[in-house]
């Protein structure tokens, strides 16, 4: 599904949606892997990955710049990557990309005021969106830097995959300084060192929320909007719309990663049928952890007694052993229909690629690189 | 304690933590009669936290089930968008208002919006003027902009469920579980009181916050209740949450739920047996027999996976754990849960 990936006119943005969960990080890894692999200098921008993966992908915590990923570990048979496959990771974090910004284009009497503001606090570490936001920030600053060949974005946790999408458009509403201005413009007077403040009294919608939040929450607001109006938002609105641009451009592809359980799959659905109808590049789904019954014996006409015919085994065991075959099967049919309801609901049947549940657990590069086989297929 | 878990199991589905509990059973006389269960299904308020997709939905739902059986009046809250304990229940669509699903037990979806709708009518007169501000854009735009705003006010809507009454001094509901949102931050829900009683000091909302922070942080009356897989993110995650919700929220983790536990299936001298089998049938090692044998090493290296999982929140847990067993299935339906309920019931 990934062979695109190869080619020269291939993908340059990857963008890995799905719930959390499921297993996106190492889905994304893995893929940068890939990437690396065919020749690009790849680089997977990653949100929170668990901690022997990160170690695998030498990444630190509170390390926020690109690190090279030692991919010349990992060797698997005679099959090892060549020394030119480059591959680069790197860890977002909302709170430290917004104070980079801030201290990238706020000029530096502003930086201290801005820094401290209690709403800007909020916004820069808990508000719905800012992840998302960020994630899209960084994706537009390194894809200007026209240093990689290839960027997998891994996006932030969320029940909705769609979050990531909708949350940095929501923010920038909030953020918006014509929609702020158009509705407090008639409120602000001005202050005493030309800073405007609010005046609450000047409207009565005004009077009645601060009669119910207070009038602080008003107050930080106006005063973190004053800094940002002048400085900070053109530069972030026009970032958002370009970001916007190249997510919808064909150098983007979008994939859902999913597992095969209810809830993921229904996310990833939707996800697809909104990318499509946005006419979003949408590349497919991958089914990660999917079990798979490679025993034949159901259809040898499976016979208990006849199986255990010449083996001297405890019945108790006996039992056991045939539960557990049991056992295997229901979930390699539960995934195959869960598999089938996906391919029904969207008739993108060549655009799903299967992962099987992995024997151990995806920790270190040479996993990753068994999985990146998968891709190539 | 080896020697007790190497004990032969009857039942090849028996697991872990079944066993575990004959353990504590045999060390510690019996259980006292308040067990964790009865205390936990005796606070007014409990929240079910945990990573998206852990299944908080299943364990709120089973735990109202174990509830309902002691004859409890029960809400079960959503908060967030998913739908899900709806869908469960005859596909019904809950919003703000109770619907009742069964004869014990209430379901609800935590509307921030409507919540805060209902305060300014209540703060603000005259009433055409509250009218005007809920239907302006700033009070859409604030509605938004304000950090925080949305999640006390689902708070708030909780707080006044529990100070319900339908006839005085007799509760509307004896519990309210909520399902918590599956933020990748489960915690900031609850921290928000504390961080937002500095953000808003006055007003009427600021008096919810104070009312809130005291309803929380009763331990008689607010229990927190985690949801974790036996998994490396999912148990790392649990294990951060136990320190702080401890150190940060002052509100410990009374009980944590590991879901999707396999089964340990196989005593030792059975898996001795299964490698001599192996072994002599070397070879044809596509015989049925092996074949079967294969299929069941996947669920036995799982298991272990897991096991050393479960080992690591046995080490940070505070409170109570209860192991819940997989069921095979990727797509639970009510009936399994209330299965998974007298599970819950008879090995807690």
């Amino acid at each position: 599904m990934l062979t695109c990936i190869n080619a020269p006119d291939g993908p340059e943005i990857i963008v890995c949606c799905g719930s959390g969960g499921v297993g996106k990080t190492t889905i994304s890894a893995a893929i940068g892997l890939h990437g690396a692999l065919s020749g690009k200098k790849t680089i997977v921008l990653t949100i929170d990955p668990a901690k022997r993966l990160a170690d695998s992908l030498g990444l630190k915590r509170f390390e926020a710049d690109a690190q090279q990923v030692p991919v010349e570990n990992c060797i698997v048979g005679k099959d090892s990557p060549g020394s030119d496959a480059a591959l680069y990771a790197m860890m977002l974090d909302a709170k430290h990309t917004f104070d980079q910004l801030i201290a990238r284009y706020a000029p530096p009497e502003f930086q201290k005021k801005i820094l401290k503001n209690r709403y800007y606090q909020h916004l820069s570490n808990n508000m719905a969106g800012s992840h998302e936001y960020m994630a899209m920030e960084k994706l537009y600053e390194i894809f200007n830097q026209n240093e990689y060949d290839l960027i997998v974005l891994d996006t932030p946790p969320s029940r909705r995959a769609l979050d990531f999408l909708e949350a940095p458009q929501r923010m920038l509403n909030i953020l918006g300084h014509n929609f702020f201005m158009r509705m407090f413009k008639p409120y602000l007077k001005a202050g005493r060192w030309g800073v405007r403040f609010l005046n609450i009294f000047a409207s009565p919608v005004l009077k009645g929320v601060s009669k119910v939040l207070g009038k602080q929450v008003l107050d930080d607001l106006s005063g973190f909007m004053q800094l940002w109006d002048d400085i900070m938002f053109d530069g972030f609105s026009r970032r958002a719309t370009a970001v916007k641009e190249l997510l919808a451009g064909n150098k983007t592809l979008f994939l859902a990663v999913s597992t095969p359980q209810r809830l993921p799959m229904d996310e990833a659905i939707f996800l697809s049928k909104k990318l499509l109808l946005n006419e979003m590049p949408f590349g497919g789904f991958i089914i990660n952890r999917v079990n798979f019954c490679d025993s034949d014996l159901e259809k040898q006409g499976f016979d208990p007694d006849k199986v255990f015919e010449n083996t001297r085994i405890d019945p108790g065991l006996k039992e056991k052993l045939i539960a557990a075959h049991n056992n295997i099967l229901k979930m390699a049919e539960n995934d195959a229909r869960s598999v089938k309801r996906l391919i029904d609901k969207t008739g993108l049947e060549k655009n799903v690629l299967q992962i099987p549940f992995a024997d151990s657990e995806i920790v270190g590069l040479n996993d990753l690189y068994r999985l990146s086989r998968f891709f190539t297929r | 304690m080896s020697a007790k878990t190497k004990a032969k199991t009857k039942d090849g589905l028996r697991i872990a933590g079944d066993k575990r509990a004959s353990i504590a059973g045999s060390s510690v006389t019996k259980e006292p009669v308040d067990s964790w269960l009865d205390r936990l299904l005796s606070r007014r308020l409990v929240f079910v936290m945990g990573k998206g997709g852990v299944g908080k939905t299943t364990i709120s739902i089973a735990l109202a089930s174990v509830a309902e059986r002691l004859n409890k009046k029960i809400l079960l809250a959503e908060i967030g968008d998913t739908d899900a304990i709806g869908r469960l229940y005859g596909n019904k669509t809950l919003t703000e208002v109770p619907l009742r699903l069964t004869q014990h037990i209430w379901g609800a979806r935590v509307d921030p919006k409507a919540e805060l709708e209902a305060y300014v009518r209540a703060h603000v007169t005259p009433g055409f003027i509250a009218g005007k501000i809920i239907r302006s854009r700033l009070f859409e735009y604030l509605f938004d902009a304000t950090p925080g705003l949305k999640e006390v006010m689902c708070l708030g809507r909780l707080w006044r469920w529990e100070k319900e009454e339908n006839s005085p001094a007799r509760a509307t509901y004896d519990l309210i579980i909520v399902d918590a949102p599956a933020t990748g931050h489960a915690m900031s829900l609850l921290r928000l009181p504390d961080l937002l009683i500095n953000m808003i000091r006055v007003g009427p909302v600021a008096n919810q916050i104070r009312g809130l922070q005291r309803l929380l942080k009763n331990r008689q009356k607010t229990s927190l209740v985690l949801v974790s897989l036996p998994e490396e993110l999912p148990v790392n995650e649990a294990v951060e949450f136990y320190s702080m919700a401890e150190d940060t929220l002052d509100m410990p983790v009374a009980a944590t739920f590991i879901n999707c536990v396999y089964p340990v299936a196989f005593s030792r001298m059975e898996l001795q047996q299964m490698a001599s089998i192996e072994s002599s049938a070397r070879d044809f090692p596509f015989s049925a027999v092996n074949k079967l044998i294969a299929a069941a090493r996947i669920l036995i290296r799982r298991q272990s996976d897991q096991q050393k999982h479960i080992k690591e929140i046995h080490a940070k847990s505070t409170g109570h754990i209860q192991e819940i067993p997989f069921c095979f299935t990727n797509d639970l339906t009510i009936n399994q849960i209330r299965e998974l309920s007298s599970f819950i019931r008879h090995h807690h």
